[in-house]
């Protein structure tokens, strides 16, 4: 039943389902270390117990200016090719069981979003969009900058 | 039962492969006492262990190589070739039931008197006249690669995930005792408190460090079935190759070590099948006969770069470029902008052999592409240093992930990085008297005591500004060598410690970048990158080779080089009588291998067609049969001689000392090479016999005119007589664009001298065979000997 559960969060004033299958946890970070001639997206290292995890803003990847991390904000554990990465949000709201199906996304979004949201899905009386995580580890392959 | 079969299983696995590589080394050197009774145990341990379990085949066949190799011990036999051809048998058999075993847990019934039959084949000796087709594989090991002791098998086997497990476990106590550490010194704890914690404090740290040994193995095991690739390859494809190996000490991450086995073994495969010539290539190109592949392994800074270089033909970009252009890699339009390195780099697109044929050793679908690959998962590179008709080395540059290095943490832009101790040679204050730093053209350069660096900022390279509260005036300097041969000075805001630092990789968009060899998470809990040293300078664009900025240690190892190129060399060859006999090698201007058929008789003398041209052969008559013969071509730079010969045996450098023949002959002598005497060949003696061969093209002939001629008789009778001794021949209406050197009038008639320029010296021929006067200097036209002997002396014609 893991693929029916979503971690609903708030990046740049939309709501997102991300599917939770390469979820690890929600943690707090500290001030993460800066990563010098990194991509834009890249906010940081930051450990976690003995392992180092990437920061990565989720805002750059779909086109937005960066965010600032403030100390003890909550960020998004993912594993994507056995590499720890974590999602700054806005805000996290749950892990949820949501039963209705995947839908194909209506209406025209914004290129940056377009890019990564998988569909759609109805919970609560609102339309979230379903993003598998691991589409916001990645830059969209530049023209020119 | 199920376990101890699975030791077995397990111990048996790690002798035999450890058995094929010192099998393949005893035949180098079969006087190897040392070898021989290491294989002896192992073949012995097996028999033991098998024995206890019950299975009679492997028991049985470990048996019988006891037993062989047994009476070699005693002396009752001597090691040769098919011996130890047929205990690599019973190997590969063991391998077989070992792996059958290990699938049903039964071993399966056959027949073994084969492999077992093999054993008691006696070699029969070589007959003279049958050149050996196979070609030995000497074998250099260096001692201390040559493994660990034998009794290092015993050992025990635990998965990598648990092993994984503990190492992250330790990790994490030990950023807990640094937490724990902090507390304790802010509340002030009395000082047996903190003895107590510093006791348990070293314990952890020697813990951290025998876990993280226990991921580690030297790379001698990565090396260890090379050798055996090494000689069936070069058996198979009638090769003599030297093999190599050195750095078996390095230590690697298992699963690193998993992941460039492959790579490893297609890269020494490519290097044997395609890299090295064939014995008469090697002889043309005046190499040595055999080859020599090495692999070697060391610790470079944060990186173990693994090295395989042969001596072979090297990489052709041209021949690299049309192989891809047919192939449909590339269009010939974009094949014209590339760079040469982007031109060698076309071995690793996919679906690129540089093998003209696919063959049987390499052809397999595994290309450079997947190598390449393979590395780069890994967070490896893969570099061609190729040096064109010399040989190529591959190097396999993999970073020390999972590995514990000893790091320099230094500050820029407010923030640490870690460098790898290893690659620091020295550290000095940018503000201390023995540095002298110059901006020179935009760019600038650090001289430490005379020796000139070229000088990388930090904050630069990573595009940072500097901080504010770095004071500007004491900056450090970090003297890095990142490899052999190139060093570069890099200024950092300041130093701060060594650490022992555990390595890990970043994550794929950070190691692009190019500057970051991994991240570490020192004792404060907080990560710091590693840089990658050699990244740097790539990115930065500078060249830190320190090849020029020493001239005369330059001029030193060219001239060197030069005098070691200039040293007479042997070639060692099998005549068409069997004996070995030995030439000159500069005197040889190539072999051609050509069907017995291109040489024939004619003229009294035996001659050979090769291409478009035809060439004098040192032969009595041409060979009978069909196949095809080897001829070595000699040059003396006028005149091409042929030499049929058996077969090119090796190339040695020339003794000093000669016995010399008491007569001219072919033979001019006789040295000692290897202890064994070899016919010297006298290139002297040879064109002499041949009246200097063919003439080489291009030599300006002296130019004869015939005048007179009014029957015919100079140019049909005459004419073709005067060109075989080396005369061009015009006739009277043929103009000539050049003064002629010599006039024959073919007139008794002695009016019509007067109409000859004065300066050509003139011959008149005369029909009659008496002199008509005593001052009468004509020659009688049918006197060859003497119009020659005249004409010679006039111009000073080309032949006797």
């Amino acid at each position: 039943m893991m693929e029916k559960l979503y971690l609903i969060a708030r990046i740049a004033d939309t709501r997102v389902a991300l599917r939770s299958r390469a979820i690890h946890s929600v943690v707090t970070v500290g001030a993460p270390v800066e990563v010098p001639a990194a991509p834009p997206h890249v906010a940081g290292l930051f450990a976690l117990r003995s392992r180092v995890f990437t920061l990565i803003d989720p805002h750059v990847v779909i086109g937005l200016p960066p965010v600032p991390v403030a100390a003890g904000q909550r960020v998004i554990v993912i594993e994507v090719a056995e590499h720890g990465y974590a999602l700054l949000a806005d805000e996290i709201e749950d892990v949820c069981f949501i039963d209705a199906p995947e839908t194909r996304i209506a209406g025209k979004l914004l290129p940056g979003w377009a890019r990564v949201a998988d569909a759609m899905i109805e919970h609560d009386g609102a339309s979230l969009l379903v993003v598998d995580p691991s589409h916001l580890i990645t830059l969209p392959s530049l023209k020119a900058a | 039962m199920d376990d101890l079969l699975n030791d077995f299983l397990a111990e048996t696995a790690e002798i035999l492969s450890d058995a094929g590589g010192a099998i393949v080394s005893w035949e180098a050197d079969p006087a190897d006492r040392a070898q021989l009774d290491a294989i002896f145990r192992f073949v012995h341990t097996i028999k033991g262990s098998s024995g206890f379990l019950s299975l009679p085949r492997v028991t049985a066949l470990a048996h019988a190589a006891e037993d062989a190799l047994d009476q070699v011990r005693r002396g009752n036999r001597t090691a040769d070739a098919a011996l130890v051809s047929a205990v690599l048998g019973i190997i590969d058999r063991l391998n077989m039931l070992c792996a059958a075993l290990g699938q049903e847990g039964i071993e399966p019934a056959g027949d073994d008197s084969d492999a077992i039959g093999a054993l008691s084949v006696q070699e029969r000796p070589e007959p003279a006249a049958t050149p050996a087709a196979v070609a030995g594989v000497p074998l250099r090991r260096r001692e201390e690669d040559f493994g660990a002791d034998l009794n290092g098998w015993r050992s025990i086997r635990v998965p990598l995930p648990l092993l994984d497990s503990v190492m992250t476990g330790v990790t994490d106590i030990v950023l807990a005792r640094n937490e724990f550490a902090r507390m304790l010194r802010e509340s002030g704890a009395d000082s047996a408190t903190i003895a107590a914690f510093d006791r348990l404090s070293d314990s952890i740290a020697g813990m951290r460090q025998s876990v993280s040994q226990m991921r580690m193995q030297r790379i001698d095991k990565l090396f260890a079935p090379l050798p055996r690739i090494v000689r069936d390859l070069a058996q198979e494809l009638g090769k003599k190759i030297a093999f190599q190996t050195s750095g078996g000490e390095v230590e690697l991450d298992r699963e690193m070590m998993e992941n460039i086995r492959d790579p490893l073994i297609h890269i020494v495969r490519n290097a044997i099948d395609h890299g090295i010539e064939t014995l008469d290539d090697r002889v043309a190109a005046g190499k040595e006969i055999t080859a020599t592949i090495s692999v070697a392994a060391r610790q470079s800074g944060n990186q173990i770069e693994i090295e395989v270089r042969d001596d072979g033909r090297g990489l052709s970009p041209d021949a690299l470029v049309a192989k891809a252009i047919a192939s449909r890699l590339v269009t010939a339009a974009d094949a014209r902008a590339l760079s040469p390195r982007e031109k060698l780099e076309l071995i690793f697109r996919p679906g690129f052999s540089t093998a003209a044929k696919v063959t049987a050793v390499s052809g397999r679908g595994v290309g450079m592409d997947i190598v390449k690959a393979n590395v780069e998962k890994i967070g490896g590179i893969v570099e061609l240093r190729n040096d064109e008709g010399r040989g190529l080395a591959i190097l396999l540059r993999v970073p020390m992930t999972l590995t514990i290095i000893s790091g320099l943490m230094v500050r820029a832009a407010g923030q640490y990085f870690a460098i790898p101790r290893g690659a620091v040679r020295e550290i000095l204050l940018e503000s201390g008297d023995t540095v002298r730093i110059d901006r020179v053209g935009g760019g600038e350069l650090a001289t430490v005591r005379g020796e000139q660096f070229p000088l990388l900022r930090l904050e630069t390279i990573l595009g940072c500004e500097r901080d504010s509260d770095d004071d500007a005036d004491d900056r450090a300097l970090v003297i890095v060598r990142p490899g052999q041969g190139q060093s570069y000075a890099l200024s950092v805001a300041a130093i701060h410690d060594h650490e022992e630092l555990v390595i890990k990789p970043a994550a794929p968009m950070i190691m692009a970048t190019g500057l970051y060899a991994g991240t570490t998470l020192p004792d404060n809990g907080r990560p710091v990158l590693l840089l990658d040293v050699q990244g740097l300078l790539a990115v930065a664009g500078i060249d830190a080779s320190e090849a020029g900025r020493n001239k005369d240690g330059l001029a030193d190892a060219e001239a060197d080089a030069l005098a070691t190129r200039n040293a007479a060399q042997l070639l060692l060859f099998r005549d068409t009588d069997a004996r070995v006999r030995g030439v000159r090698l500069s005197v040889i201007e190539r072999v051609e291998d050509v069907p017995t058929n291109a040489l024939f008789e004619s003229a009294g003398r035996v001659q050979a067609q090769i291409g478009g041209e035809i060439f004098p052969v040192h032969a009595a008559k041409p060979p009978a049969g069909d196949g095809n013969i080897k001829l070595l071509r000699l040059h003396d730079g006028r005149a091409v001689l042929c030499y049929p010969i058996a077969e090119v045996i090796d190339i040695v450098r020339l003794p000093d000392a000669i016995q010399s023949s008491a007569a001219p002959g072919l033979i001019a002598g006789v040295v000692l090479v290897g202890g064994e005497p070899v016919e010297l060949v006298d290139p002297f003696w040879l064109m002499e016999q041949h009246a200097g061969g063919a003439r080489a093209p291009g030599l300006r002939e002296p130019l004869c005119h015939l005048a007179d001629d009014h029957d015919g008789w100079g140019a049909n009778f005459l004419a073709p007589i005067l060109r075989s001794a080396g005369y061009r021949v015009t006739a009277a209406g043929e103009a000539a664009d050049e003064t002629p050197d010599l006039l024959l009038l073919l007139s008794d008639d002695d009016g019509k001298c007067d109409h000859i320029a004065g300066e050509v010296p003139v011959i008149r021929l005369r029909s009659s065979a008496a002199a008509s006067a005593p001052d009468d200097h004509s020659v009688y036209r049918y006197d060859r000997e003497g119009l020659l002997a005249a004409m010679r002396r006039r111009v000073g014609g080309t032949r006797p």
